[in-house]
């Protein structure tokens, strides 16, 4: 439920960027605020018609908590200018990575930062991500691959047990878990 | 102390407080009423019985058919990645017993006020004692002495279980021909010892994509080593802890 209600707000917030593209305008309106849901800043870049202040009207966040607004970090000048007047149009949105502001939800502070390259996303990263026991929330527990020396540095002789896949009694024998046995009796 | 004494084909390691040392009796009770039950290589448990067809199933004891159930409730919740039922007809429940006897062990030491003890039967650990984390070393698959990794438990991380095809086969049963993306051992973190082990036997045989989904739909964490020798770890198990920056896309 968490992890899906901060996908949500993630959601919303790219729907944002979306938006203002489709509209042909950039819409990176630092003040803007939450005044609709999800599904309404949806029906906005479906007709891609909206003007870019309906855009940043459509900014979204779920349990209507203050949407991200974001700020440019790598665009030029004329993309600056756009951000501070959000009725102005601008022909396109420039190559560079946006970052937003943080945005406190209940289920914890939520930042993200979205990479545009060709008019197109082509990245969005949550930077800031902690539910209210501080600890990190996460989006995905996808495993990665890791490398053998990033591995923690497991010396047998801090270990209490070893997890292995089952020993017969034979295994046990040749195993690092015998030896561990014998030292502790 | 440790106590260490042969049990289900393996071998139980067990650290106890020397003022509770006398508790093993009871432990070993627990671990030989487990075997007498389920085991399928005696002729004479309850569980031989129904697999040659002198018992049915409906006629059996109530231990017999809860574990039947919570065995059952596995398969459904892995989609049958877990399973009590063998491809020949056999209905084996030893990919859960051993860890319905561990977690029975270790709720019969908190019952009599034993607050520090490790239970690690044939490579499946729960702990307790959180003051000072126990580390658990991961089993190198390659090397019988040698460790991939290590992990603290700390609460509510009590329990590590590890499957694999590097020991015998674990009750894991692969359809089709195993191909290159199949885990050679998987280790899985959780709360309990039951969801670790029956977990990390879903993962084994389901591969990647059973990993990427049961990392997402259960609160543990997963180390899992492929033919390869490439090592898959989830955010938890990762040397640092979890990133600043957790990538979505791209």
């Amino acid at each position: 439920m968490r992890v899906r209600a901060v996908l949500g707000s993630i959601f919303a917030s790219t729907a944002v960027l979306v938006v203002g593209w489709q509209a042909g305008a950039v819409v990176l309106a630092p003040d803007a605020t939450a005044a609709a849901q999800p599904e309404a800043a949806s029906a906005t870049s479906a007709d891609g018609t909206g003007s870019s202040a309906e855009s940043s009207q459509a900014t979204a966040a779920p349990e209507s908590a203050t949407a991200p607004t974001v700020a440019p970090t790598a665009a030029s000048d004329s993309d600056a200018s756009a951000a501070d007047s959000s009725a102005a149009a601008a022909p396109s949105v420039a190559d560079g990575t946006f970052t937003g502001s943080t945005v406190d939800t209940r289920f914890g502070s939520v930042q993200v930062s979205v990479t545009i390259a060709g008019g197109a996303i082509t990245d969005v990263t949550a930077l800031k991500l902690t539910d209210h026991e501080s600890r990190s929330v996460q989006i995905s527990n996808r495993a990665a691959p890791l490398l053998r020396e990033e591995v923690l540095a497991a010396q047998s002789a801090d270990v209490s047990n070893v997890s292995g896949a089952t020993y017969t009694t034979d295994a046990y024998l040749e195993s690092l878990q015998a030896a561990l046995d014998q030292a502790g009796f | 102390m440790r106590h260490v004494f042969p049990t289900m084909g393996t071998v139980a390691s067990i650290e106890l407080p020397d003022d509770h040392a006398h508790r093993l009796a009871d432990l070993r009770a627990i671990f030989r009423a487990t075997q007498a039950r389920y085991s399928l290589f005696d002729v004479d448990s309850e569980l031989s019985l129904i697999a040659r067809g002198a018992l049915d199933l409906t006629d059996s004891s109530d231990a017999m058919r809860e574990t039947y159930l919570r065995a059952l409730e596995w398969r459904t919740a892995t989609a049958g990645l877990f399973s009590p039922h063998r491809p020949d007809g056999i209905l084996d429940l030893n990919g859960i017993v051993k860890a319905d006897a561990i977690e029975q062990a270790g709720a019969h030491l908190d019952a009599v006020g034993c607050d520090r003890w490790t239970i690690n039967v044939g490579g499946d650990i729960l702990v307790r004692g959180a003051d000072d984390p126990w580390v658990i070393g991961i089993a190198d698959p390659t090397d019988a002495q040698g460790l991939i990794s290590s992990v603290s438990l700390r609460p509510p991380r009590r329990a590590v279980a590890t499957s694999g095809s590097a020991q015998r086969g674990d009750h894991i049963w692969l359809g089709g021909d195993p191909g290159p993306a199949r885990f050679v051992q998987v280790t899985v973190v959780a709360d309990d010892i039951v969801t670790a082990d029956v977990l990390a036997t879903a993962i084994v045989a389901g591969g990647r994509e059973a990993l990427d989904d049961i990392a997402d739909r259960w609160p543990i964490d997963v180390l899992a080593v492929d033919r390869e020798g490439q090592i898959l770890a989830t955010p938890g198990l990762r040397p640092q802890p979890p990133a600043e920056v957790t990538r979505m896309a791209g």
